[in-house]
């Protein structure tokens, strides 16, 4: 029988491996993959939970929002990062620190 | 009396601008001869130009004579007292006496130019000198036609200007700086009555104009002792009030300027030492610039005075003329004896004026102008004569230096220089106040005034007033005497030169008389020294053209005595008693002219004159220190003051100085401590708070890596505590 536990621990993993790669890779799109990653362990817990709301499924509906809302950012953010390259003809984050104190 | 009428603008008129013309045009040699170069010749230029001048004022004088005086004002400014703008007018007054003098000093002006081109030919600051001579006549030009006391007042001091660089125009010697310093002080004391004079009239009729002053002071009443003037202005009405004394003490005032300027007692001690200019320049302040001008200003200010300060003028005149006569007798230098004569005639003049015969003072001012500059360029002529036998001094390995004016040296030159004898004769003669000649005329009839004034005021009992004509009469015989032992000294007997000469014979010859272009001024003036210039008959004074023609003035100041109407009146009697004397003092002052001569003569006998005089007695002693005035002015206030100052530089030096220097001290001692303070504690506080400021800064700045991933970790560390702090 398949808990809401493993769920929930499916989900605390993938959040960690997001994190894990977005804080460790040098690439701005792999950041951007690990973020991607993040997301899904929050949409996998949403939609676990919509478990407990049979009639409106809440859960489920915002984590299609969050799909689209995902698209979306992802879209932008590959712009930016586009941008950068154009720019620093590089997409090494550590290399971009120019807002530095 | 109606201020604004009284004050308002005149017109010029062809004469008035004519006579600014006059006034410039000296200025206008004094700028051109400013630089310093032979080449350019300008004492031809200036000479030129004051012929202009004299050209200029006979026209003048031909239009003014006898006429209307002609009047130019403007408003110059206006001073507000209290509610009221008093208008102070200035602009030229051309009367008959200022004319007349006029020509008188662009004549003797005239010539004493073409007389020092070859006086000074020398000089290596030849052009300068002519410079100060454009200047000094500019400067008496303008006391003759200026219209009010204030500018008359400017144009006096720069006659004493003028007089400073002249007299000290050889500065190089100590004895020339220090007599222009001493004419210079001695006539500031002068000037210092002359400006408290001025401010007294201010204050009571709020103008210096001479027309309108006359005016205000015939209209000013006195009531109970006090001085009531009134008058109104732009329809204000207001009056002044002062007491009485006031009025004569605004003419002392007045009359203290002229003493200083014309040498009178107590301040003539001046005018001997200003013998160290140049002789022409002796000529030209003696006879027609600088001491006539104090003459000339009392002659202007004459309605304004009463008959105290008259009563004063006469005693200090009569005084003055015996002082100088007596001075005169000891003197060795040939220009000192023309001195001590100047002062003495001026004290004529002087005294004169204080008699209430202002017609025969000018009179006499004029006719003196002529004889006296005559006089002193013949005596020019005699030192620059004496100049030729310089190369054949005795030279006993050091040079020898005489002093050529010394009339020690002389004697005998009557027949070396014929001409200037003939013109020293003259001039002489009319000094003297020999019949014929100039001086006799215009010396009579100061002596007749002097003798009716006498007699009207004696009359009410005070036989004090007889010493005045006779102290007069006296200096008529002193100075026939003095004047006749100085031209036997220069002229007359053997000549004394050759103790002092190599080899005499070729000196001798060497002596001649001076070149034609110094002849000519000598023989004008000469001529105008002879009587029949200025009278028909030699004896009859009164029938003079001058006395006949010049306007009368009239006293208006208010009469303080009760028992004659005003003053006029008793100046008027004075004149009409003076008549009965005429004859007798014609005749009188004939025969002591000629006592003294003959009595001279006795005396000074050239046989008798010995090279080494006997040591002189106590008489001389006095007449050659000139009665120690001297002496006496050292003693109670040269020295005094020179001490007092000498106390005032100690304390100054020993207290003050110190005091002053510790004060800066202390000072300086404070700012450093101050300085310390605001280097240390306030720079430090606030250098301080910027260095804690920016550690700050640094740490949290480093916050801000610019590493998106940084912000990520910071992120992340910050949700968890809150989850942290949120489930405990």
């Amino acid at each position: 029988m398949i808990t809401i536990t493993h769920y929930l621990i499916i989900s605390a993993l993938l959040f960690s491996i997001g994190i894990a790669v977005a804080l460790t890779k040098k690439n701005a799109i792999m950041v951007l993959i690990g973020i991607e990653l993040v997301f899904n362990a929050a949409n996998i817990n949403l939609v676990a939970f919509s478990r407990y709301d049979q009639t409106m499924l809440q859960g489920q509906v915002f984590a299609l929002f969050i799909i689209v809302v995902a698209a979306a950012e992802t879209a932008v953010a590959l712009a930016i990062i586009l941008k950068l390259y154009h720019h620093y003809r590089s997409t090494e984050l550590d290399k971009i620190n120019q807002l530095k104190g | 009396m109606q201020l604004e009428n009284l004050l308002a603008p005149l017109p010029s008129t062809l004469v008035t601008t004519l006579a600014l013309m006059v006034l410039v045009l000296p200025l206008l040699s004094f700028i051109i001869n400013l630089h310093n170069s032979k080449k350019f010749h300008g004492e031809w230029i200036s000479s030129l130009i004051l012929f202009t001048c004299f050209l200029l004022s006979v026209y003048l004088f031909l239009q003014v004579w006898g006429q209307e005086a002609h009047h130019f004002r403007f408003t110059w400014f206006r001073l507000a007292v209290g509610s009221a703008a008093y208008p102070f007018t200035a602009g030229i007054l051309i009367n008959d006496l200022s004319a007349l003098m006029l020509v008188v000093v662009t004549l003797v002006s005239f010539l004493v130019h073409i007389y020092s081109i070859a006086y000074m030919r020398h000089d290596p600051h030849f052009i300068r000198y002519f410079a100060y001579l454009g200047l000094f006549t500019f400067s008496m030009i303008g006391i003759v036609m200026a219209d009010n006391l204030l500018t008359i007042f400017m144009f006096w001091e720069l006659v004493g200007l003028s007089s400073y660089l002249l007299i000290g125009f050889w500065f190089i010697k100590k004895s020339a700086s220090n007599a222009a310093k001493k004419a210079f002080i001695v006539n500031r004391i002068g000037d210092i009555g002359f400006l408290i004079g001025i401010m007294v009239l201010w204050s009571q009729f709020h103008t210096l104009d001479l027309i309108a002053l006359k005016s205000l002071m015939a209209d000013s009443k006195i009531m109970n002792g006090e001085w009531l003037s009134t008058f109104s202005l732009s329809n204000n009405f207001g009056q002044t009030l002062m007491p009485e004394m006031w009025i004569t003490i605004a003419g002392i005032g007045l009359f203290c300027g002229a003493i200083g300027k014309s040498a009178q007692f107590p301040l003539q001690v001046w005018l001997p030492d200003a013998m160290e200019g140049p002789t022409p320049v002796s000529a030209l302040i003696h006879a027609a610039t600088m001491v006539a001008a104090g003459v000339f200003l009392l002659a202007r200010v004459f309605p304004l005075l009463d008959f105290q300060v008259l009563n004063l003028i006469a005693f200090v005149g009569a005084v003055t003329a015996f002082m100088g006569a007596f001075a005169a007798f000891a003197q060795n230098d040939i220009k000192k004896v023309l001195a001590y004569s100047t002062i003495s005639q001026l004290g004529y003049m002087v005294m004169g004026i204080g008699v209430g015969a202002y017609e025969a003072a000018t009179f006499h001012l004029i006719t003196h102008a002529f004889f006296k500059a005559g006089l002193f360029l013949a005596a020019g002529a005699v030192i620059a004569a004496l100049h030729g036998v310089e190369p054949y001094l005795k030279n006993d390995g050091k040079p020898v230096t005489l002093d050529f004016q010394d009339m020690r040296l002389m004697g005998g030159l009557r027949k070396k220089l014929p001409f200037t004898f003939i013109i020293f004769l003259i001039a002489s003669a009319a000094l003297a106040g020999i019949p014929f000649f100039s001086g006799f005329l215009s010396k009579d009839a100061i002596l007749t005034s002097s003798l009716g004034y006498a007699r009207v005021l004696a009359y009410e009992g005070n036989p004090l007033f007889y010493v005045v004509p006779i102290l007069g009469f006296t200096t008529v015989l002193m100075t026939a005497m003095y004047m006749t032992r100085q031209i036997i000294l220069i002229f007359f007997g053997k000549n004394r030169l050759p103790a002092f000469i190599d080899k005499p014979a070729d000196a001798i010859k060497n002596l001649k008389d001076v070149p034609w272009l110094m002849r000519i001024p000598m023989a004008i003036l000469a001529l105008l020294s002879f009587g029949i210039v200025f009278a028909l008959n030699p004896f009859a004074s009164e029938g003079s053209w001058f006395l006949q023609g010049i306007d009368s003035v009239a006293l208006v100041t208010p009469n303080p005595f009760q028992s004659y109407d005003s003053n006029d009146v008793l100046r008027n009697l004075m004149l009409y008693v003076s008549q009965d004397f005429h004859y007798y003092v014609s005749i009188g002052s004939t025969i002591l002219a000629f006592l003294g001569i003959i009595i001279s003569i006795y005396f000074y006998n050239p046989a008798k004159f010995s090279r080494q005089p006997k040591p002189p007695g106590f008489l001389a002693r006095i007449s050659y220190h000139n009665w120690y005035l001297d002496k006496i002015y050292d003693k109670v206030f040269v020295i005094p003051a020179l001490k007092l100052s000498g106390w005032n530089a100690a304390i100054d030096r020993k207290i003050i100085d110190p005091f002053l220097e510790g004060l800066a001290v202390a000072n300086v001692v404070l700012a450093h401590i101050i300085g310390w303070i605001d280097k240390n504690l306030i720079d430090g506080m606030v250098n301080y708070l910027a260095r804690v400021t920016r550690m700050f800064a640094k740490l949290f700045s480093k916050v801000q890596s610019g590493q998106v991933q940084s912000y990520y970790i910071w992120a992340l560390l910050f949700l968890m505590g809150l989850l942290l702090w949120v489930m405990f």
